[in-house]
């Protein structure tokens, strides 16, 4: 109702502007004249589908049309984001591309590569974490690091399964402090906290959102966040710099469409869509139901995309992931 | 006591108010009807409804979403019973008698014994998280890995005893369910099985389009061979409403039903489908005519339908203590708690207490709702078996696909009911019931991800299936029941031979 009423508002005002200048503005083709289509490679109700429709729900407003969420889950986003790589480049089919997708193009042949998206805008990241249940008695990421160095392969890792985002963070982490965890495979998230909580495993690479109630109620510790400032829904934990550890991860989520959209269109959604990442009611929002926003535009996005697919290759190779596009 | 009183006031304070009824209300109907077109589940439908609750305060959001849900297990069982076609895992089982009550004239006592076991089970469920809710979820957290293992090997031997046929078939059937399962991506390695290179398989084959083949697409093509092209025949319906004798019969399954159900349901994962399962096994093994079952006995519908309302009302209770999403349902409803910041979880109860006290309050006037909603339509349900079946049949078929594509937008899938309806005419000339190899197929993989788990995280020791006390409970009654299943097939053989 209040989506509608305002594009109801940016008509009128398009029609005005439209009025003002002219018959030429008129007779130019004008973008965008019907609702856009996202796709989300994840089903509803996930952090990506949550994220997204909170994002497509406002930028409905700042781009004047309505911008309609389809799920189109399967096969580690490789479906959706082939319907995003192969959509008419006219602007009105988009979606999001996270760093699941990085992974999925050196395990699935019929995966696209980045190279076939073009990035739009950047949303933000969930940064990597840490979490001990509070048994293993591990109050720090170096009591964790000490633990595991004293006897390698004991210390179990709940994670998702082999390349996804938490199975990735363990990996980056095993490698930046030397240790070796066994990593013991989940089917998502909210299983892995099960694991955690129910003591089968002793730690787990969930991100902070997914464990943050456990950490409040006294039953998993975070032990610490792998970005460059502490995360905003557990503030009281230390980031690894603070302890010593320079190590950074993780997982993203951009906006992205087929390569070949007309410039000025792809320009205008980048601005637009910047533009929604940037209001402060928005971002109120996205903090509330746990996204932390920082928008970037797309040459910057399209850098993230390539350091982390140059950062994730030796990781995927030494995890027998590499199945084709291989690297020399 | 005082306490919970307090609570449920609170509860009822917020149920009751015009809005939330009318979104309980909302939901319910919506549940109902979806539930009742085959394929489109309340998974679908709850996604759709997602952006709305945009605009809603988050205790109506939820409150009409869970109306969805509970709603669609009322629905769920009709066309199960109609015209053989379970719309999801846990209405499977009520296949077997629902559908042959239907035929045998007895539909609407069939759908009126499955409405009332629903909300006996809801009602009793939704009390029993009431009082008990919180510590209850607990239970969740003290099953590990291997525990899982053995719950789903109790689940596959119930298969068994739920066959009416040949035991060797049955234990086929299983099989060849837990082969299907293995279509995929592998959880522990990343490595994709039997994909051909498709990149819709590598998800596994979806439930729905197997569902729907083997039960659905598979009796159309079978029933049009038996009448000659004539289509569905059945008995002339004597009364609409169920006798004394059914109503006697029904009742003391609905209270094993339930408790299972209630029981099981708190269980990530599995919980409805194998309480639905379960609960079946257990009626036809204690009753005194074991082979009324498979032909249209009551407790065939009461009891599983007991068990999977029993269960749908329980995941809440992880859902909301522990923020655990049990199924995909509930993890779309912390979708919808997110969207209003709000992060379910231990400290829940205490912060939100008109939230989770709402729930409970709404899902007991839902359900009350419910059944005044399904019982007057039963009549209307029955009639449609009237409907010729040169418009039944399509229209059937056509919800099927649209129910199908519904899911994922995938024409893959679509394909494969029609693969999986040859399959499933191929298994009825065979004499090979569908029942047991959904169950192989829902629980197969299931078992694997966790087998392999267990074996990581015991470092190959396989003792800890019997170390652990839950895991060797549950093993000691697959044991039983399984010695159960296998005697008296012993003694048929050897009277048999003797003869």
């Amino acid at each position: 109702m209040r989506g509608g009423r305002s594009t109801l508002g940016a008509f009128t005002a398009m029609v005005a502007i439209a009025l003002a200048c002219g018959a030429p503005a008129v007779a130019q083709e004008k973008y965008p004249d019907k609702p856009i289509t996202f796709i989300v490679a994840w089903p509803a109700g996930g952090g990506s589908d949550v994220s997204m429709r909170l994002v497509a729900d406002a930028a409905s407003k700042k781009l004047g049309t309505s911008v309609v969420v389809v799920n189109k889950p399967g096969a580690g986003g490789a479906l959706g984001h082939k319907d995003i790589a192969s959509a008419r480049p006219d602007g009105y089919t988009i979606g999001m591309f996270s760093n699941g997708g990085i992974a999925a193009q050196y395990n699935n042949p019929n995966a696209n590569t980045i190279d076939e998206l073009q990035p739009i805008a950047f949303f933000g990241e969930d940064p990597g974490a840490i979490s001990a249940r509070v048994e293993t008695g591990f109050k720090t990421v170096p009591d964790l690091i000490t633990a595991a160095k004293a006897s390698p392969g004991r210390i179990k890792n709940g994670n998702d399964q082999p390349g996804g985002s938490s199975f990735i963070a363990i990996a980056v982490y095993e490698k930046a402090f030397g240790i070796k965890v066994t990593r013991v495979p989940y089917q998502g998230f909210a299983p892995t906290v099960v694991g955690l909580l129910s003591g089968e495993v002793d730690v787990a690479t969930v991100p902070v959102p997914d464990i943050i109630e456990h950490h409040k109620s006294g039953k998993a510790r975070i032990l610490g966040v792998a970005a460059t400032e502490r995360h905003f829904m557990a503030p009281d934990v230390p980031t690894f710099k603070e302890q010593g550890l320079d190590v950074l991860y993780g997982s993203w989520r951009s906006i992205a469409g087929p390569r070949g959209m007309p410039a000025d269109r792809l320009k205008f959604l980048e601005a637009k869509f910047l533009e929604t990442l940037r209001d402060p009611e928005f971002v109120a929002r996205a903090k509330a139901a746990g996204f932390a926003v920082a928008p970037l535009g797309i040459d910057d996005t399209w850098k993230r995309w390539k350091a982390d697919d140059v950062a994730y290759y030796p990781i995927l190779k030494e995890a027998g992931l590499v199945k084709v596009r291989e690297k020399n | 006591m005082d306490g919970l009183l307090g609570n449920l006031a609170l509860g009822f304070a917020v149920a009751f108010s015009v809005e939330n009824i009318g979104l309980c209300l909302i939901g319910c109907i919506l549940g109902t009807l979806i539930g009742v077109l085959p394929g489109i589940g309340p998974t679908t439908t709850v996604a759709l409804l997602l952006p709305i609750t945009f605009y809603l305060d988050p205790v109506g959001a939820l409150i009409m979403l869970a109306g969805v849900f509970y709603g669609s297990q009322y629905g769920g069982s009709t066309t199960s019973i109609l015209v053989n076609l379970p719309g999801e895992s846990s209405s499977v089982v009520t296949c077997i008698d629902g559908y042959q009550m239907a035929r045998q004239g007895r539909a609407g006592a069939a759908l009126a014994i499955a409405a009332l076991a629903s909300v006996v089970a809801g009602v009793v469920t939704t009390v029993l998280i009431g009082l008990a809710g919180p510590p209850l979820a607990s239970i969740a957290l003290l099953f590990q890995s291997a525990d899982y293992v053995s719950v789903m090997v109790l689940g596959l031997v119930s298969a068994v005893v739920l066959a009416h046929g040949s035991i060797l078939k049955a234990v086929a059937m299983i099989v060849l369910g837990i082969f299907l399962g293995l279509v995929g991506t592998d959880v522990t390695t990343g490595e994709q099985r039997f994909t051909l290179g498709i990149s819709e398989l590598y998800d596994g084959i979806g439930f729905v389009p197997v569902a729907m083949g083997l039960f659905g697409v598979a009796e159309i093509i079978y029933n049009l061979e038996q009448t000659r092209g004539r289509g569905i025949v059945t008995a002339t319906i004597a009364r609409l409403w169920p006798t004394r004798e059914d109503l006697r019969r029904a009742w003391a399954a609905v209270v094993r039903g339930t408790g299972l159900g209630a029981l099981l349901g708190i269980l990530p994962g599995s919980g409805p489908t194998v309480a639905s399962f379960a609960a079946y096994s257990l009626e036809k093994k204690i009753a005194r005519a074991p082979e009324r079952f498979g032909k249209g006995a009551v407790e065939g519908v009461a009891s599983p339908e007991a068990a999977n309302n029993a269960a749908a009302q329980a995941c809440f209770i992880p859902m909301l203590s522990l923020g655990i999403p049990p199924n995909a349902i509930m993890a779309l409803m912390i979708g919808a708690m997110m969207i209003h910041g709000l992060t379910p979880g231990p400290g829940i109860i205490t912060k939100q207490p008109e939230l989770f006290w709402g729930m409970v309050a709404s899902m007991l006037v839902g359900n009350v709702l419910l059944v005044v909603l399904n019982l007057p339509l039963i009549g209307m349900w029955v009639k449609l078996l009237k409907v010729p079946y040169r418009f039944l049949f399509p229209a059937i078929l056509v919800f099927c696909c649209i129910g199908t594509y519904s899911l994922k937008a995938s024409p893959v899938e679509v394909m494969m009911i029609a693969l999986f309806g040859v399959i499933g005419y191929a298994f009825r000339k065979l004499d090979c019931e569908p029942a047991p190899l959904l169950l192989g197929f829902v629980l197969g993989p299931m078992l694997e991800e966790n087998f392999r788990r267990a074996m990581i995280l015991s470092g190959g020791d396989a003792s800890v299936f019997v170390t652990r006390p839950i895991s060797a409970g549950f093993l000691v009654l697959a044991a039983i029941l399984l010695v159960a299943v296998l005697l008296p097939a012993f003694k048929k053989t050897r009277e048999a031979i003797r003869e």
